[in-house]
């Protein structure tokens, strides 16, 4: 028997995926084959003019009185029970049999690695861990065993183990927070001025977690903030500007830079009172810059007035171009910091 | 002999893995803590919006944000064109201030920056601070 599957193991294989694919080809089509749940519903008085709300969602453009789609009860096509929906509750047997097939083979297959493992335990110092056989069979291929070491193995000074020399370091951190809840967010997050405050109030009412996420985004920005001034603070008070690192500083500043753009074109994106004239004060100072002031209030609001414009390029800069240039800047900021050494204190 | 009278002299380095990556991992730790800690006070009480945008009724007070109210700050008492400038001029200085700054670092010019930044610092907190509460 294990010979017979050994030697035919990459057919086993195959015809296991391929009887997964027809199995859920099949479940699809009797899914939608039977809409059973749509029945009864349609002619439901209760039902909301969609057409209408949509009307009414395009009059009541940037004005703020946009109806929230999200309070309305669900069109009598959508299936008004979610999560019965995704757990297969009251569609058909086959969802949560074929579910509970795929992850009890996975946690037989799981199981039977234990009890091998506990089995040959006492043949132990013939073979290795997994992990360390995934890193040879990667070294194997890419010998990448050698510069990663001389990474690794790079002495760091004593007299960087001092809490300040770590405000970078935090700052660093503090971007990755920002990415992971930024995404989050962007999850459930519309830029047009119709949906954003319904959407936001949607993500702290509805979301699970939602408000925990805008939370810890909201604050990590600030934190950010200040840390990246202390991290120039240390920086300045210590000389480590001075040359050869004058460069790396640059990158600094520019990182800066990002780091209140981020916070100026992200200020906008709840589309409240707070934010619009926040923004509209924020660009007229922007626009009173000699020289290139109009150009700056026009680039920043596509025009002279803020609109539906302004929230979409305030978004794409704020989850897009200004992600790109943090993580561009900061790995110049990496790569120098590990090429030049740290600044040794006086 | 002096290496046998002496006692060793204690290494001015560390190695950066394990022991360094393992100390920026506490402060990782830490910092998800934080994290975790925030999130919880968010659950319970959100940020929260203000009343939705209206672009034919300004509000009495319109504030930016606080990293900006220094320079708001500023603008009600000087010039628009003189104010707004100054942001923008103020970071133009810093990014060449390496440029200028070239003489090797002493310990008299240390202190000098630490005064002068200190002195910065205070009056750009007043600032905000002032600009908080106005």
């Amino acid at each position: 028997m294990t010979s017979f599957l050994r030697r035919r193991f990459p057919l086993v294989l195959a015809a296991f995926f391929i009887a997964i694919v027809v199995f859920l080809f099949v479940i699809t089509a009797q899914g939608q084959a039977t809409p059973s749940h749509t029945e009864g519903v349609s002619d439901s008085p209760q039902a909301p003019d969609w057409d209408k709300a949509a009307a009414l969602n395009k009059a009541a453009s940037i004005h703020g009185e946009a109806v929230n789609t999200f309070a309305l009860p669900v069109p009598p096509t959508q299936d008004p029970c979610l999560h019965c929906h995704i757990l297969g509750e009251n569609t058909n047997l086959w969802m949560p049999l074929s579910r509970w097939l795929l992850f009890g083979s996975a946690a037989l297959v799981f199981g039977f690695g234990i009890y091998r493992s506990t089995s040959v335990f006492n043949t132990r110092k013939k073979w290795k861990p997994l992990a360390a056989r995934t890193a040879e069979w990667v070294d194997e291929r890419y010998e990448i065993s050698e510069p990663l070491s001389k990474i690794l193995n790079k002495p760091v000074p004593r007299f960087a183990t001092r809490w300040w020399y770590c405000l970078g370091g935090i700052t660093a951190f503090l971007f990755v927070i920002q990415g992971i809840t930024g995404i989050m967010l962007a999850f459930y997050y519309k830029p047009t001025p119709e949906a954003a405050y319904a959407s936001i109030q949607f993500i702290e009412t509805e979301v699970r977690f939602g408000s925990a996420v805008r939370m810890i985004h909201h604050w990590a920005a600030n934190f950010m903030v200040i840390m990246c001034i202390a991290h120039m603070l240390r920086v300045f008070i210590m000389g480590a500007f001075k040359p050869p690192r004058e460069l790396n500083w640059v990158s600094g500043v520019i990182l800066l830079s990002v780091t209140l753009a981020f916070g100026f074109t992200g200020y906008l994106l709840p589309w409240d009172q707070r934010a619009f004239w926040a923004t509209t004060v924020g660009s007229e100072i922007a626009g009173s810059i000699p020289v290139i002031g109009n150009l700056a209030l026009v680039f920043l609001r596509v025009g002279w007035d803020i609109t539906a414009l302004t929230l979409s390029r305030f978004y794409s800069l704020h989850i897009i171009v200004l992600p790109l240039i943090t993580v561009a800047f900061m790995g110049a900021h990496f790569l120098m910091v590990r090429r030049q050494g740290i600044k040794e204190p006086l | 002999m002096a290496e046998t009278t002496q006692p060793a002299p204690e290494k001015d380095t560390i190695p950066f893995y394990p022991d360094h990556v393992s100390t920026e991992a506490r402060v990782v730790l830490y910092m998800l803590i934080g994290a975790v800690v925030l999130g919880v006070i968010g659950l319970l009480l959100p940020v929260g919006l203000g009343t939705p945008a209206d672009p034919m009724d300004t509000p009495a007070h319109v504030k930016p944000e606080w990293y900006f109210l220094a320079l708001y700050q500023v603008l009600k008492y000087v010039p628009k064109t003189f104010g707004a400038s100054l942001f923008p001029l103020a970071i133009i200085l810093l990014a060449v201030w390496p440029f200028f700054d070239r003489k090797p670092d002493t310990q008299r010019s240390q202190k000098m920056r630490a005064i002068a930044s200190a002195v910065v610092m205070i009056v750009l907190i007043a600032l905000t601070v002032w600009g908080e509460v106005s």
